[in-house]
């Protein structure tokens, strides 16, 4: 197993502050193309940090991400067109949307272990989408739009720029902390850990919620963006294969994981942007490629390269 | 409520296409009886036999489902190599890492369907595709009916390799055990590989069946991978005969949900019915021989 170089928990929440600080200008250089890509990178990472945490460290590989982006995406809506309340309160309403649905549906997905806690989360995304579709209250088939006009561009990059912010300190919290060896004990063998005093369901449904509250807040900033949403997209099962084929690509458990591999599979979307289904396709290859060659992904073995490099260096 | 006549029609439509896709919920299950492998791409699989039955048809002009055995084969032995070169090397590395191999495949399939065949909806237009057949108030397609009955056989045929034959008796005994198996001299390797072959080709037979009586797209693979996986559960992992009747029943359900709610509530009854069963009754998904 590679071993990250390890990072005291303050440290990294220092660089991730710097980082985000100087990004917040960015708007004040980036064209609109840029500005768009990077829009969209931090909405990715943000999803990708909370499956990260779930597959990563607490052993729940996800097929069900589109459900809370869709669920975010809803409430944020229903929170802006009904009670004209501001963005941010809407986004916090989405965040604990997300939260709630997944503490509602994990008596029943984590009696799953393993591959049936993959499968029912498919099938729990797949049922909300044809709920979406099918019940003309939340707008069915057509969907809804956004009664106020949406914020312009940079704004809206600001807003994706903390949703990313706060799922990379909670990830921080997470996994530079004590309780990462909680989250670890319970991936690495749930019956074990259970022996040792850890009260796996709980440290599972942590993981769960928060993914699905960060979930449920980048697709509540993406719907913005769009003024209008249907469950086609919303809901769309294309946001999960995205987001496992990022992190699985980026490095599972790794914790530069999501970023690489977000930046990664962006980077890949626009130069293939003309062959859109080749760029699947291709995704889908490297995906095959890395997880026999490289478990770990570009991140992990980025980091087995650069402790060759230092051992061999003193010699 | 509609006419009875229309909703014994629904209904009787609904437990055939049931029984047509119980063959394909078969080769999931087997598949992950023997392999513990939830085959991500299994809707895709059944798609290809879609496609293969669709261009048997057009380029021979013979009724597709005569050829089924040959697309049974064809689909068995492209099964092989993914099996020995994508999912053996991951053997020794658990599950998760070969379902996300199967789950990679699922999206190359279904991005390769589009750019070979373009995203159209298709249909395998043989000549009796739209004849009704009538008994008294009920009115089904014929096409149905023939699915319908070809499926039953290759279950039937399926059922008897798995409890009458040699390869069976190793296939079950690497299901329950895989090292006591080895230990008393079966090639549990072989037998991985004929059971993910075998999985295939009912996938690939199904579809061509589905593809008789059904439009499909690049894109129906994942409906037809949840449906199968509901079969699964309905009818019982492991258990041939079960997974026949999870059909009948999941088709039936589907039928009366779609009567009841309407017709674009038919695979949410399906979906529903699936997460009910493994969160009521999670053993009877994990647990069982092939």
């Amino acid at each position: 197993m590679i071993k990250e170089r390890p990072v005291a928990a303050p440290r990294e929440a220092a660089i991730i502050a710097v980082a985000f600080a100087g990004l917040w200008f960015a708007p004040l250089v980036l064209g609109e193309y840029w500005l768009q890509l990077g829009f969209r990178t931090l909405i990715y990472l943000a999803l990708a940090e909370g499956w990260n945490l779930m597959a990563g460290s607490a052993g729940l590989v996800s097929l069900g991400t589109s459900c809370f982006v869709g669920v975010g995406a809803y409430v944020a809506y229903g929170f802006l067109n009904g009670f004209s309340l501001p963005l941010p309160v809407a986004l916090i309403a989405s965040a604990v949307a997300g939260a709630a649905v997944a503490a509602v549906v994990s008596p029943a997905l984590f009696r799953l272990r393993g591959l049936y806690f993959t499968v029912g989360t498919l099938a729990l995304a797949e049922l909300l989408r044809l709920l979406m579709i099918n019940v003309s209250a939340f707008g069915g088939a057509s969907g809804i739009f956004l009664k106020s006009d949406p914020p312009p561009l940079p704004i809206l990059f600001h807003y994706a720029l903390v949703v990313a912010l706060i799922a990379a300190l909670a990830l921080t919290l997470c996994v530079r902390t004590r309780a990462s060896v909680i989250f670890r004990s319970v991936r690495d063998d749930e019956d074990a850990a259970a022996q040792m005093g850890v009260r796996s369901y709980r440290v599972k449904l942590a993981a769960f919620s928060l993914a699905s509250a960060l979930a449920a807040m980048a697709g509540a900033v993406q719907a913005v963006k769009l003024g209008a949403i249907e469950p086609y997209g919303m809901f769309g099962l294309q946001w999960s294969i995205d987001v496992l084929t990022m992190v699985i690509i980026g490095g599972m458990g790794m914790r530069l994981g999501p970023l690489v591999g977000a930046l990664f599979v962006i980077a890949l979307g626009e130069t293939l942007a003309d062959y859109p289904e080749a760029h699947i396709a291709i995704a889908g290859v490297i995906l095959i490629v890395l997880i026999r060659v490289a478990p770990r992904g570009i991140a992990g073995l980025a980091s087995s390269l650069r402790i060759a490099a230092s051992k061999r260096a003193p010699a | 409520m509609p006419d009875p006549g229309v909703a014994l029609s629904t209904i009787a439509s609904g437990v055939l296409l049931g029984g047509m896709l119980a063959l394909a919920a078969l080769g999931l299950s087997i598949v992950l009886g023997v392999m513990r492998l939830v085959n991500l791409a299994h809707g895709d699989f059944l798609l290809v036999g879609a496609y293969a039955g669709l261009f048997f048809f057009e380029v021979t002009g013979v009724d597709p489902l005569i050829g089924l055995p040959v697309i049974g084969l064809l689909i068995a032995a492209l099964a092989i190599p993914l099996y020995r070169f994508l999912l053996q090397p991951l053997a020794e590395r658990g599950a998760e890492a070969q379902m996300m191999t199967m789950f990679a495949v699922a999206i190359i399939l279904e991005n390769a369907f589009v750019l070979a065949f373009s995203a159209d909806t298709r249909s395998i237009a043989v000549s009796y595709a739209a004849l009704p057949l009538t008994l008294g108030v009920v009115t089904i397609p014929l096409v149905y009916v023939i699915g319908f009955a070809i499926s039953v056989v290759a279950i039937l045929i399926v059922h008897w390799l798995v409890s009458r034959t040699a390869f069976g008796r190793d296939l079950r005994a690497a299901a329950v055990d895989p090292e006591a198996a080895a230990t008393i001299g079966v090639d549990v390797k072989r037998v991985r590989m004929l059971t993910f072959a075998l999985g295939a080709a009912c996938a690939g037979v199904g579809g061509t069946l589905i593809g008789t009586a059904f439009q499909f797209t690049p894109a129906s693979g994942g409906a037809y991978l949840l449906n199968s996986l509901a079969i699964v559960v309905l009818g019982g992992l492991g258990n041939v005969i079960g997974t026949l009747f999870g059909g009948l029943a999941l088709g039936a359900l589907q039928s009366l949900g779609g009567l009841a709610l309407g017709d674009g509530y038919r695979d949410l009854v399906g979906m529903a019915l699936f997460l009910i069963v493994l969160a009521f009754r999670p053993e009877g998904f994990a647990r069982g021989q092939a």
